[in-house]
């Protein structure tokens, strides 16, 4: 845990005992600091989170570590612990003080050892379709728990693969013979990863490349004997932490830019002092490493986060560099947004994100110079900002690992994004061209649908994600959504944006449930993405839940605003869609409007009613 | 601090205890938290303050603060 990673609003007494206590691995000293961190006040804290653990081995004594992990994401974290072994009886049984305590999300732990003890400890006492047979009977089980799990569980699983064993038996020669332990942690994990590559709530947590980074030390052989303990005091902060990594997606919103600097970043040199010629990128060294950080934005960006170049140069020497080298794997259009000039970094950053129409905090920086780094986290705390020195390797590396953008999923949306957002910077230019014609030139066909299963996924990005065109900031959960679908009598719709230039795939998304009054259809929540902004797609998407609740019957319809900080841009959006305010307050209005209304929807889009479907 | 009163400390953080109320005599009956759980606890803690080591039949020993502090002597703390 390192200290520039703590939450930067904490006050520096804390944060330096809570480095200290992780870094001495000291369970009292740990104890100790989450105290401190528990008497902070509630806005430092991060959302409330609820871990429920099941597990084959003691962890009692430990959680403690685990807590100081997840509250430093931030997170007020709890956690429930299941008792030892019982895995589907507490995971399946709503009624189990785990599951009862309606946590967030639950994690699995377990081991080959607890699963399979005679294949492990004694393998000789097995023939090898016994040994086969046990495995086989493990991956059942599993798959049947996972299946299960589906129907009934109401939070995201973490399965955790199980780690080779860290006592071995006949380690050289069970590698050479039919369904060994080596062959069991094989196709044990395999049924795992397979669950978990399916869509919905199941994730794997890689206890097994945990155990295999951090190395033999993981484990401790006498405290599992003593007390079924095994994870090492030692290993045990970083333990905690690749969970807490692993869970870190769901509590904080994954950055969507990269900003980064050029000379010495991007290649080996300064252009406008070194000349082109002179800069390093290429085959050899260290020109591979500069090669190998460009791959590494490259995979970034096809991850569908955004790249954004800052630098301060002349615009003519930049471009003519990455026209003339031929080793570059960027090219000044992967960038979704480019800035070469010589104003200080945080401006352009600020009207970078005007321009995408994104949140500062959505932003991480990377910069070999430590004035600018320092300048940005002093101008813009929002922004995150990478602990970088001027070696290329540890540049390379701090990009590689840097956790800031990991999500659970990545769905085909985020792949189409980064595309998205050029075509978006080329829209830009028609509109400014000919504003007028430009709507119509863009050919907008909007997809209306029905959400169910294909689309329940990306509805519930839209509703953790969305902030600013977000009228009610509602964050409902997979379960939440799949009851509102169960009820006919409810609307959730879909709005899947197309046009000339690029797919969008689904960026609007409204959800009508029944009210408390009679025959009155209540929004719950009505939402757009920030990339649909300006083409009419949230009248397109108004009028179709006004025509559904007609073709429901519904008499009237209700919605209301709540204010966030950051949804200012829809305080009037049900006034400019036609509705009457009812009462309004500082945060809170209420609208009413009798259906069928008066809803106007937008020439230039084809609508496609796909509801049927 | 010396090493009586860094074992005297150990044990209060463990089993969340004042410090000023733990004497050799110290045992499960004396301090309700002294379980088998907080002895887990006790010996990672004591293995880190001191740099020792246990093994499995010393844990087992582990019935009052006088039989710990005699095998600290044992593995060279000095009292």
């Amino acid at each position: 845990m390192i200290y520039g990673d703590l939450p930067a609003n904490w006050p520096e007494p804390v944060k330096q005992q809570v480095a200290a206590a992780a870094g001495s691995g000291r369970i009292a000293a740990i104890r100790n600091a989450m105290a401190a961190v528990e008497a902070l006040p509630p806005e430092s804290r991060g959302k409330p989170f609820k871990l429920g653990i099941v597990r084959t081995f003691t962890l009692e004594a430990q959680l403690e570590a685990l807590k100081l992990a997840l509250a430093v994401i931030p997170s007020a974290a709890s956690i429930a612990l299941g008792e030892l072994e019982n895995i589907e009886q507490v995971l399946l049984d709503q009624a189990s003080p785990v599951m009862a305590a309606r946590p967030d999300a639950v994690l699995a732990l377990w081991r080959l050892e607890d699963l399979l003890p005679d294949l492990v400890y004694a393998p000789h006492t097995l023939t090898a379709d016994a040994r086969a047979q046990a495995v086989s009977g493990v991956s059942e089980r599993i798959t049947r728990l996972c299946e299960d799990y589906r129907r009934e569980g109401p939070a995201p699983l973490f399965i955790a693969t199980l780690p080779a064993p860290a006592q071995r038996a006949d380690e050289l020669s069970d590698l050479h013979q039919p369904h060994g332990w080596h062959d069991a942690v094989l196709r044990i994990n395999r049924t795992i990863l397979a669950q978990a590559a399916q869509p919905g709530r199941i994730y794997a947590f890689d206890f097994a490349d945990w155990a295999a980074a951090f190395g033999p030390a993981a484990f401790d052989q006498k405290m599992d004997l003593y007390a079924r303990q095994p994870i090492a005091a030692a290993a045990l902060m970083s333990f905690a932490s690749a969970i807490a990594c692993s869970l870190r997606p769901l509590l904080v919103p994954a950055a969507k830019v990269l900003a980064v600097d050029l000379d010495n970043l991007l290649w080996g040199g300064v252009v406008g002092e070194d000349g082109i010629p002179n800069l390093k990128i290429g085959h050899d060294y260290p020109g591979n490493v500069y090669r190998r950080i460009q791959q590494t934005l490259l995979n970034l960006k096809r991850r569908g986060v955004l790249l954004a170049l800052l630098s301060k140069n002349n615009h003519q020497d930049v471009v003519d560099a990455f026209a003339a080298l031929p080793d570059m794997l960027l090219s000044l259009a992967d960038f979704a947004a480019v800035r070469i000039n010589w104003r200080p970094k945080h401006e352009n950053l600020r009207e970078v994100a005007q321009e995408l129409n994104l949140g500062l905090d959505s932003f991480v920086f990377a910069d070999d110079q430590a004035f600018e780094r320092e300048q940005m986290a002093f101008e813009l705390p929002a922004v995150k900002v990478l602990p970088l020195s001027e070696d290329p390797l540890q540049i390379l590396n701090a990009l590689t690992h840097c956790t800031n953008f990991d999500a659970l999923r990545v769905s085909a949306e985020d792949l189409a994004r980064a595309d998205d957002y050029a075509a978006q910077a080329r829209r830009q230019e028609l509109a400014s061209a000919s504003p007028e014609r430009f709507l119509e030139s863009l050919q907008l066909k909007a997809a209306i649908g029905r959400v169910s299963e294909a689309t329940l996924p990306r509805a519930v990005q839209m509703l953790a994600k969305t902030n600013q065109f977000n009228v009610t900031t509602r964050r409902h959960g997979e379960a939440e959504l799949r009851r509102l679908c169960a009820d006919a009598a409810n609307v959730l719709l879909t709005l899947a944006l197309r046009d000339k230039l690029s797919d969008q795939g689904i960026v609007g998304l409204a959800i009508g449930v029944r009210g408390e009054r009679p025959q009155e259809l209540r929004v719950d929540s009505f939402l757009l993405s920030c990339r649909a902004l300006g083409r009419g797609a949230e009248q397109v998407l108004w009028a179709s839940l006004v025509a559904k609740a007609t073709a429901l019957g519904y008499q009237s319809l209700s919605a209301e605003y709540l204010q966030t900080g950051k949804n200012q841009q829809v305080a009037d959006l049900f006034d400019r869609l036609g509705m009457e305010r009812i009462a309004s307050s500082a945060d809170h209005t209420t609208y009413q409007m009798r259906v069928p209304g008066q809803v106007t929807s937008p020439a230039w889009v084809h609508v496609i009613d796909e509801t049927g479907r | 601090m010396n090493n009586e009163q860094k074992l005297f400390q150990a044990v209060a953080d463990v089993f969340q205890v004042d410090a000023a109320v733990v004497k050799e005599s110290s045992s499960p009956d004396t301090i309700p938290k002294w379980d088998s759980l907080g002895i887990v606890h006790l010996v990672t803690e004591l293995e880190q303050a001191f740099g020792v080591e246990f093994d499995i039949l010393e844990i087992a020993d582990f019935r009052n603060v006088a039989i710990i502090k005699s095998i600290l002597a044992e593995k060279g703390v000095r009292f």
